[in-house]
């Protein structure tokens, strides 16, 4: 503790210390040393320094620093020839007839299956068993919980139906219903493996690493590649997007079993298979429920994001909307994909509460019997609605009940650009603001990234990679950069680049205060916490619709989307950071006599510089995802190049700006993380 | 280590505690040993067996082993016979390897080297099923912080050792019962554990240990988590149960006062290597070493030594005056008698008078004076080679 408070000691003399006319009073120099002299005493400061001052003055000296041309790789070419090839052999090649086709076969039919059972059911079926489920999950009994979360579900099928996207959300449902399926299975699967062999672990946490870092619009390809577009593609990539965080966490709860349970279980004579499933498995289960719920939100966001590659439903009336700029219709299909996304956290984290709750307080077998029961009612209820449910009604939710709101919502989107857009005396509206950002902050950036020679940008990249990590972090960061210009993708990399660190500045800002204020100020934090974990459930398409409204289309419209997306993630980080420091510290300095804002400085803030860097890796992971989705939106840059490519189904013009966004995934992750530490979810 | 020395010892101390186990269970006793532990090795760190057998290393300091090797011995060369119905503390402070070595002797941690018998099976050459045989009916163990399941309830958690048995449902919940009334758990069968005290949640675990009915009870420091008087209680408790039952115990632990009220005999660990090995009144009256007598330097010594140890001999005169103690009253009860009568006592065993007890005896004992000097010499050197 005493390190840090020395050091800040040091920063706060430092203004008092004299300036060049003072000099003559000896005694105060002995007690501050210039910041000069302070900087000679840290060698990486000054390294740091060095950098800067080569990266700036190499700009300002070249001009114009873009990967040299000759050092490019053509890879188009082969990428043209593999998709000629993929479309003359798609229907003959064995790989498809034998391997992938059987796959995407069997996606298809289980969707399908899905959808016609939901169909057969007819609306009133779907309602009042997804209602029974939610109710079931919270408890199945009276109390405020189980009430909550079935009251939650019946509203939430109640308003898609009125919105008139009762077909579109059954069709989002299906496809979640497999998919969550899937990749909880695989999750499982993966997970258990990691778990209980030292060598998995070892092999999938680098694969589960590198996937978490990657952008989910970066999965699409590559799936388009090999199933075409449709569902089937849809679907496996959201099987593959969501089963790391369920994988990770089973095998960490494997992991993190209480070992002295498990030491008395083989102490007491249980064979392995005993141990893994009377003991292991059981105490695992808060982890696994978590990460079942994560793998539902991460479905929901891909399954949403997936209508690019042809999934329907919800996400699909979105893309189209976005496409025709139908912002009314867009936002009506948000609000049912928001509706979903809060009805499926709200039902699996009371299930997961619940879990919590059983440990805590005795079930009587009573309440068990009943559960049971309403567990089993359930299930009849889901058959005879699937045999009968079409008889008792229409099958999708009833013309006459619906409202549509699309085109108020449209004349309130009108109003408000026409209003507050532009011209706004003083302040100037958002649009101009928007614009402002665009031309003083956006373009100067990407001007002097592109301005900075190649070399210099590599030797920063390896610089910052090594202080903040290690060698290697410095060293992947800067086989990423090589690899983006061998692409010829140097300058729209930059282009996105500088979107990034835009949009990093400013979620750090509204991070770091939000996240201040909520570690200490109760109040704040009691009104933000709700709307934080409402955020952080939201899927990143839905951001997109709101900031169009706001801003048109444009880069720093997905630069607001990006800051809006990440900053939920960096407050909690934050303001968990500054909450768990050390409370003897906290009691240390605070019997010393030090302010509030003494402490902040002096105590939280140095004794939680791991958790912010961590706040900035999140928040650079989370900025770079949704800066390349804008590309839907009028990003440009790498994102847009991928949309063209899936829109086009033109692979050389989209995979390598998908591996150049991997690339850069990886280079920042790199780069903003910490040596000897992973982010956990 | 002279094998002669310490086989007598052992011998002597066996007589001790087979009659003390034959009075509390009559019929019970066995002249085997229920444990026999010997040249004991767990070492820890890279190619770790060699070190055993390695004349030059297996001499080494823990110190010089760790440099030369980079290994760790956390048992080292450990001897012991543990007789039935005894029960056997193995005492030292942290590290100093005892939870490792009642790992071993269920080989929840697999030893490097030695031998090792439990009820003369050998333990070593087990296969897995004859292993988890012998965890799930010969050796139950209570451990430090508890090892409890927290989703099931304290009867299921009593019932776990005999559903890993493959007793049915109703049965094991029949007996679990049975056990939860016998450690003075009735009534809280359907809590969680997190719903328990710390002590309460001991007295889950020992039911657990109990309900198998094992021959042997491993005890892993088991009440170093406890508040003070829950401690006592908990001890009381063991004692009560030793009592009852006559089960022999291993009990490990670093707290003294608890090794000497618990153990018949004690053996104390330092580095890996069992540094004495007696009854508490041995060890307190003639410690091997100056690390145990730095060790047992604040017991109240009147409390643990009798007054066989610290009489003189009887001169002729004294023969007949005075009243009688048996030689295995504790001096403290001693110093009661002589306050009260206020005359030598005599030491009389077998109707004959083997010694005399004065206020210098007592004095002496109670100042720690009567060390080496006093006593049996011969018996406190025969100890201190073990």
């Amino acid at each position: 503790m005493s390190t840090p408070t020395i050091h800040e000691q040091g920063e706060q003399k430092a203004p008092d210390a004299p300036p060049p006319r003072q000099a003559d009073t000896g005694p105060e120099q002995h007690a501050a040393p210039s910041a000069l002299q302070r900087l000679a005493g840290s060698p990486k400061a000054l390294l740091v320094l060095l950098t800067v001052l080569v990266v700036v003055v190499s700009a300002a000296v070249s001009g114009s620093g873009a990967w040299p041309q000759a050092w490019t790789v053509d890879i188009r070419t082969p990428l043209n020839d593999l998709d000629n090839w993929l479309v003359d052999n798609r229907e003959t090649s064995p790989i498809f007839l034998y391997f992938l086709l059987h796959i995407s076969n069997f996606a298809e039919t289980s969707v399908d299956a899905i959808i016609s059972l939901f169909d057969s059911m007819g609306w009133m079926g779907v309602t009042v068993v997804g209602t029974l489920i939610a109710w079931a999950s919270g408890g199945a009994d009276l109390s405020r919980r189980a009430l909550r979360t079935g009251g939650t579900a019946l509203g939430v099928f109640i308003a898609c139906g009125v919105l008139n996207m009762w077909q579109a959300t059954m069709e989002t449902l299906a496809l979640m219903t497999a998919a969550v399926f899937g990749s909880a299975l695989l999750g499982l699967l993966l997970g258990l493996a990691a778990g209980l062999s030292d060598r998995f672990e070892r092999m999938l946490r680098p694969v589960f690493d590198t996937m978490q870092v990657m952008p989910a619009f970066a999965y699409l390809l590559p799936l388009l590649l090999m199933f075409n577009i449709g569902v089937p593609s849809a679907l496996i990539a959201t099987v593959i997007y969501a089963a790391p965080p369920m994988a990770r966490l089973t095998s960490l709860g494997l992991r993190s079993a209480d070992p002295a349970a498990l030491e008395a279980s083989a102490s007491l004579g249980s064979t392995p298979w005993q141990r893994l499933w009377t003991a292991r498995f059981p105490l695992a289960r808060k982890q696994m429920m978590l990460g079942l719920n994560q793998a539902i939100m991460m479905c929901l966001s891909m399954v949403v994001l997936a209508s690019l590659i042809g999934s329907e439903g919800l996400g699909d009336e979105i893309y189209q909307a976005l496409g025709s700029l139908d912002i009314g219709t867009a936002l009506t299909a948000g609000i049912a994909v928001v509706l979903i996304a809060v009805l499926l956290d709200r039902t699996t984290s009371a299930a997961g509460e619940r879990l919590d709750a059983t440990v805590n307080v005795g079930t009587t077998r009573l309440m068990a019997r009943v559960r049971l029961a309403v567990w089993g009612m359930t299930a009849v209820l889901l058959g005879v609605f699937a045999a009968i449910g079409s008889s008792l009604g229409e099958r999708e939710w009833p013309d006459a009940w619906t409202v549509d709101i699309t085109r108020q919502l449209q004349s309130g989107v009108d109003f408000f650009t026409d209003h507050l857009g532009t011209g706004v005396p003083v302040l100037g509206g958002t649009v101009t603001w928007a614009h402002g950002f665009t031309d003083y902050l956006l373009n100067p950036m990407r001007t002097g990234l592109l301005t900075t020679p190649w070399w210099a940008l590599a030797l920063l990249v390896g610089v910052v990679g090594w202080l903040v990590g290690t060698w290697r972090a410095a060293l992947t960061g800067v086989v990423c950069l090589a690899l983006i210009g061998m692409m010829g993708l140097w300058e729209t990399s930059m282009d996105t680049l500088s979107q990034v660190i835009g949009g990093l500045v400013l979620t750090m800002v509204v991070g770091l205060v939000f996240g201040i204020l909520t570690a200490r100020v109760e109040r704040v934090e009691r009104i933000l916490r709700p709307v934080l974990d409402t955020m952080q459930t939201m899927p990143q398409f839905v951001y997109l619709i709101p900031v169009i409204a706001l801003v048109g289309l444009s880069r720093s419209a997905g630069i607001i989307a990006a800051v809006i997306y990440a900053a939920p993630a960096v407050i909690r980080i934050t303001s968990q950071g500054l909450r768990y420091v050390d409370p003897a510290a906290m009691e240390a300095s605070r019997s010393l006599g030090a302010t509030s804002k003494q402490q902040l400085l002096q105590v939280q803030l140095p004794l939680a510089r791991k958790a912010l860097l961590v706040g900035v890796n999140q928040g650079v992971v989370l900025v770079l995802s949704m800066v390349v989705i804008a590309g839907l939106i009028g990003g440009g840059a790498l994102g847009y190049e991928v949309v063209q490519g899936l829109s086009k189904g033109d692979l050389s013009q989209g995979l390598p700006a998908g591996i150049g966004i991997v690339c850069l995934g990886i280079m920042l992750d790199r780069m903003s993380q910490p040596a000897g530490q992973r982010p956990r979810e | 280590m002279s094998e002669t020395h310490e086989s007598a010892g052992i011998a002597e101390n066996a007589k001790n505690a087979e009659d003390k186990a034959a009075a509390k269970s009559a019929g019970s006793a066995k002249s085997a040993p229920v444990i026999s532990v010997r040249n004991l090795w767990k070492v820890f760190g890279p190619k770790s067996h060699r070190i055993p057998g390695d004349p030059e290393l297996k001499d080494l300091s823990a110190a010089e082993l760790t440099k030369r090797t980079g290994c760790t011995a956390a048992v080292r060369d450990v001897s012991f016979d543990v007789q039935n119905g005894e029960v056997f503390v193995v005492m030292g402070l942290s590290g100093s390897g005892k939870s490792t070595l009642v790992r071993c002797l269920t080989r929840l941690i697999e030893p490097t080297a030695g031998t090792l018998e439990i009820d003369s099976h050998d333990v070593l050459g087990m296969d897995k099923a004859r292993l988890r045989e012998l965890r799930r009916k010969r050796a139950a163990m209570v451990f430090q912080n508890f090892g409890l399941l927290p989703h099931r309830t304290v009867i299921d958690n009593i019932a776990y050792g005999l559903e890993i048995q493959g007793m049915a449902k109703a049965e094991r919940r029949a007996k679990a019962a049975e056990m939860a009334e016998k450690v003075g758990l009735a009534g809280l069968g359907q809590r969680r554990p997190v719903e328990l005290s710390g002590g309460q949640q001991q007295r889950v675990g020992l039911a657990r240990a109990l309900a198998v009915d094992p021959e042997v009870l491993l005890f892993d420091e088991p009440f170093s988590a406890l508040d003070p008087l829950i401690r006592r209680d908990m001890q009381e408790e063991v004692i009560r149960l030793h009592r009852e039952e006559g089960r022999t115990m291993v009990f490990i632990t670093h707290d003294l006062s608890e090794a000497l009220r618990l153990g018949d005999r004690i053996a104390l660990m330092r580095d890996g290597e069992i540094v004495q090995c007696g009854t508490p009144e041995e060890i307190v009256a003639t410690p091997a070493d100056d690390y145990v007598r730095d060790f047992v330097r604040d017991v109240p010594r009147e409390q643990v030594i009798s007054v066989r140890r610290a009489m003189r001999p009887a001169d002729k005169s004294e023969a007949n005056g005075g009243a009688e103690l048996s030689p295995d009253t504790l001096v403290s009860d001693a110093i009661e008698t002589m306050a009260r009568g206020g005359e030598n006592l005599r030491v009389v065993d077998d109707g004959r008078t083997i010694g005399v007890i004065d206020y210098a005896c007592l004095l002496n004992v109670v100042a720690g004076l009567d060390e080496d000097g006093e006593g049996e010499p011969d018996k406190g050197k025969e100890v201190a080679a073990v």
